[in-house]
C-alpha cells in the first residue's frame, strides 16, 4: 500500500469540523454509514456474504478443505482467516505479496472470530488423527472507502453463519450446516480531529490518527482488541468507545441473526 | 481438453445440458459504477461467472521505467478470488493469470487511444469472484465496459466470447460441464463495429468447417452482447 500524501488542508478541515462536533459527511460522531448486508451471494463458495457500508464494499467467502489434524490435537479441525485487498479496491492499493495492512486486517478479524469460540473445532473432526475439516474464510475488498475492518468482520461472521459443510462433494457423509454458536461483532473507532469517531470514512482515515478495534461477543465479553497507527489515547477515551461498542454490537448482532 | 466424447452432452433434439440450443448464450447481466471509489467500473455476470472490474487513471506511471514518452500504458491485472472456484484458489499470481492479464492488456491496448495520455498509466483491475467457464472472456468484455464507464476514449469496445465443440457438435459459449468434456475452445475478442479481432486463442481439435462455424457463432454472439453493453452504459448515464 502506498501512503498517499495527506493534505494538511484536509487535516485542518477535519479539526475545524471536530470543534463543532461535525463530520465531513455530516454524520453524528457515533453514527455508522448506511449498511447493506446480504448472504449466499457467491455460487462457488460454501458460505458467503456481501457488506456495503457507504462506499466501502467487501465480500467474504467460506471454503472447506480436508486436512490431517495436528498430532497434538487429533480430534480438531482448523479455522483459517485471510484478507486480501487487491488493487481493484482503491488507487492506493497495489498488486504484489500481501501488505502489512492487509495481513493486520486478516489477523484482527481472525482473532475476534477464533477467540469467541463460535466455531467448535472438535465438531470439525471426521476421523480422529486422519481427517478433519479446515474452514477457510477469505475476506476480499471490492471498494475501500474506509473501515475495511468492520466490513470484513461483519461479512466474515455472516458468511460463516450461512455455510454448509460439503460432506457430499468430498464423499465423507451428508452435507450439513456449519455450527456457529455465537456472533462476535467488531466496532472500529478512529481519532479524527482530536476525538474518536465510529466507522471512519476513507477521507477521515486519510486525515486522522490512531484507530482502535473492539470485538465483543454475545455477553459483551471482549474477544479482541487492536490499536493501530501512531497516536496516544487516554483511559477515559477508551471507556467512552467501549461503552458505545456495547450498544452498537448489539444492534449489528440483531441484524446478522435476523438473516 | 477432457475425455473425448465419452459423456453425452447434447440430446437427440440438439438441446444442451442446460437446455440451450447450439448457438445460444448463457444469461448475461451488466452493471456499471459498482466500485464507487474507482474512476470507472463494471460488474458482469455471465451464467454463474461474475467479474468485477475497476479502472483507475489516467494516473502517473511509476516506476518510471514503464513510462512511454508518446503514449499511456495499460496496467492490467486478472485475478481469481480464492472463493471463485469449487476447490479454493490459493491467492497470488500464477502462470495462468499472468498470461490472461497479458493477452487482455494486448487486446485493450489495441483499442484505447493511448497517445492521448503520454507518460501516464491506466489501471485495469479484473477480479473474478465466481468462475464457471470462460472467465477470460467475461473479464475482457467487462473491462471494456468499465473503460467506457471511466470515459477513456477507445476506437471501439472489445466483446469477447468463445465457442467450442462437444460430442462433435460446434456450440457457442461453453458452460462448466461442457468445458470439462469439451473437445475444443475458441475464445475471440471482437470489435463489434468493424468485425475486426484484437484477441484470439484456441486449443483443442477443430476441422476447417468446424472452425468456420465456431468463428461465425462468435461473430453473431458478439453483436448480441454488444447491445447489452451499450444498454448498460446508457442506463448508467441516466442515473
Amino acid at each position: 500500500m502506498t501512503i498517499p500524501l495527506v493534505p494538511s488542508l484536509l487535516r485542518a478541515h477535519l479539526s475545524d469540523l471536530a470543534e463543532n462536533d461535525g463530520r465531513i459527511d455530516n454524520r453524528d460522531r457515533w453514527e455508522g454509514r448506511d449498511l447493506e448486508l446480504q448472504h449466499s451471494v457467491l455460487p462457488r463458495a460454501e458460505g458467503s456474504a456481501r457488506v456495503r457500508m457507504g462506499d466501502t464494499i467487501v465480500f467474504a467467502g467460506v471454503k472447506f478443505q480436508i486436512m490431517q489434524p495436528y498430532s497434538d490435537r487429533p480430534n480438531q479441525g482448523g479455522l483459517m482467516c485471510s484478507a486480501e485487498v487487491r488493487p481493484v479496491a482503491g488507487r492506493h492499493w497495489e498488486a504484489g505479496p500481501p501488505s502489512a495492512e492487509s495481513i493486520e486486517l486478516g489477523r484482527v478479524v481472525d482473532r475476534g472470530i477464533r477467540e469467541s469460540g463460535c466455531i467448535d473445532v472438535d465438531s470439525l473432526c471426521i476421523i480422529p488423527g486422519e481427517k478433519a475439516w479446515q474452514v477457510i474464510l477469505d475476506l476480499f475488498a471490492i471498494s475501500d472507502d474506509g473501515n475495511l475492518f468492520d466490513a470484513f468482520a461483519l461479512a466474515g461472521i455472516t458468511a460463516l453463519k450461512n455455510s454448509v459443510i460439503p460432506y457430499e462433494r468430498f464423499e465423507v457423509g451428508e452435507d450439513r450446516q456449519l455450527d456457529v454458536s455465537s456472533t462476535p461483532i467488531m466496532c472500529s473507532y478512529h481519532k479524527v480531529g482530536g476525538r474518536f469517531v465510529y466507522d471512519a470514512s476513507g477521507r477521515e482515515e486519510l486525515g486522522g490518527d490512531e484507530r482502535i478495534h473492539i470485538t465483543l461477543g454475545d455477553n459483551d465479553n471482549v474477544h479482541s482488541l487492536q490499536k493501530g497507527l501512531k497516536g496516544i489515547f487516554s483511559a477515559d477515551e477508551f471507556t467512552e468507545i467501549m461503552e458505545h461498542s456495547m450498544k452498537r454490537t448489539k444492534e449489528l448482532r440483531k441484524i446478522v441473526e435476523s438473516l | 481438453m477432457g475425455g473425448y466424447g465419452d459423456v453425452q452432452m447434447i440430446d437427440e433434439n440438439g438441446k444442451r445440458v442446460d437446455g440451450r440450443g447450439p448457438g445460444d448464450l448463457r444469461e448475461i447481466t451488466i452493471e456499471t459504477g459498482v466500485v464507487p471509489v474507482a474512476d470507472g467500473s463494471c460488474r458482469m455476470t455471465w451464467g454463474t461467472n461474475e467479474a468485477i472490474v475497476a479502472i483507475y487513471g489516467p494516473m502517473e506511471a511509476h516506476p518510471r521505467k514503464i513510462q512511454r514518452q508518446d503514449r499511456a500504458v495499460l496496467d492490467v491485472s486478472y485475478n481469481m478470488a480464492p472463493f471463485s472456484t469449487t476447490d479454493r484458489m490459493r491467492p497470488g499470481f500464477n502462470r495462468r493469470s499472468r498470461e490472461i492479464s497479458k493477452v487482455t492488456k494486448d487486446a485493450l491496448e489495441s483499442v484505447v487511444l493511448l497517445e492521448l495520455y503520454p507518460r501516464s498509466k491506466i489501471r485495469v483491475n479484473i477480479e473474478i469472484v465466481s468462475a464457471e467457464a470462460g472467465t477470460r472472456c467475461v473479464g475482457l468484455t467487462a473491462a471494456s465496459v468499465a473503460l467506457a464507464d471511466a470515459g477513456i476514449p477507445m476506437t471501439d469496445m472489445v466483446v469477447s466470447v468463445a465457442s467450442g465443440k462437444i460430442n462433435d457438435i460446434v456450440v457457442c459459449d461453453l458452460n462448466k460441464e461442457e468445458d470439462n468434456y469439451g473437445e475444443a475452445d475458441l475464445p475471440m475478442g471482437i470489435l463489434p463495429n468493424s468485425g475486426d479481432l484484437v484477441f484470439l486463442q484456441m486449443d483443442g481439435n477443430l476441422s476447417q468447417e468446424e472452425f468456420s462455424e465456431a468463428w461465425q457463432y462468435n461473430m453473431e454472439a458478439a453483436q448480441a452482447i454488444h447491445s447489452k453493453m451499450v444498454e448498460a452504459l446508457k442506463g448508467g448515464m441516466q442515473q
